[in-house]
């Protein structure tokens, strides 16, 4: 430990606090035991969870709904050229 | 040493007193997830650390004490110069938050780098760099101010 380090030890050493700091902190401790503590009620917090969780699940849902509703109606366009071309051709071999 | 790292860091004995107040009514409040008297030790160090540099930014404590405002110690001072010391604390207040927590805890709680690094969560080389270049600027600034090794000597 070089002259600095030895300096800074001093100069940093422990401070001791004021004086009735010891009972000041426990006073306030014994104040702020003593005063309500408001906490939500654990039956609203479960609510809470309850409806997030059934308002994503039904959200969810409906994406899904609106995913396969998408998809049928694309496999209905594609049937629907599929049998355009089909009766073309049946005509064209009719003539 | 609660009191002693927040005045160190802070600067100021109100706000310390303050901070040093809320860290033990916090340990009160947490007092079943202490496991041992060490846990307890650990525990006061890390918060009154985390409680200082929280304080210090609110109020914005640092350019209150620029370095220009550092007393400069007399020209003829005697061996030991008792100047010296309040200009240390004074020169270590002015460091950022992280070598300021690094020097406290090494040079006033004697910690270890390894030690310190549990504390303030960080890896033992980063504090072994806090260490260097903090005691390096140190001595730059008091190089600055005509105090070296030689005078210190006598």
């Amino acid at each position: 430990m070089d002259w600095l380090e030895q300096e800074l030890k001093t100069a940093l050493s422990r401070e001791g606090p004021p004086a009735g700091f010891a009972e000041r902190v426990i006073r306030e401790a014994g104040l702020r035991a003593g005063r309500p503590v408001y906490r939500w009620p654990r039956w609203l917090a479960a609510a809470a969870a309850v409806v997030l969780v059934a308002g994503a699940g039904l959200g969810y849902r409906e994406y899904q709904g609106e995913v396969a509703k998408e998809r049928v109606m694309h496999a209905f366009r594609i049937a629907s050229v599929q049998i355009n071309r089909i009766q073309t051709h049946v005509r064209e071999v009719a003539r | 040493m609660v009191f002693s790292v927040c005045w160190h860091f802070l600067h100021d004995r109100e706000q310390a007193e303050d901070v040093a107040q809320e860290v033990f009514l916090g340990l009160h409040r947490n007092l079943e997830s202490i496991q041992s008297a060490a846990h307890a030790c650990h525990w006061l160090r890390k918060v009154a650390v985390q409680r200082s540099i929280d304080a210090g930014r609110r109020l914005r404590r640092r350019p209150q004490v620029a370095l220009a405002e550092v007393a400069e110690p007399a020209a003829e001072t005697a061996v030991r110069d008792p100047l010296l010391g309040e200009t240390l604390r004074r020169l270590i207040a002015t460091l950022p938050e992280t070598p300021r927590s690094v020097m406290i805890l090494r040079y006033q709680e004697d910690l270890d780098p390894a030690e310190i690094g549990q504390v303030l969560e960080m890896p033992v080389a980063t504090v072994k760099s806090h260490l260097q270049r903090s005691l390096a600027l140190l001595r730059e600034k008091l190089a600055r101010r005509g105090v070296r090794e030689e005078r210190w000597i006598g």
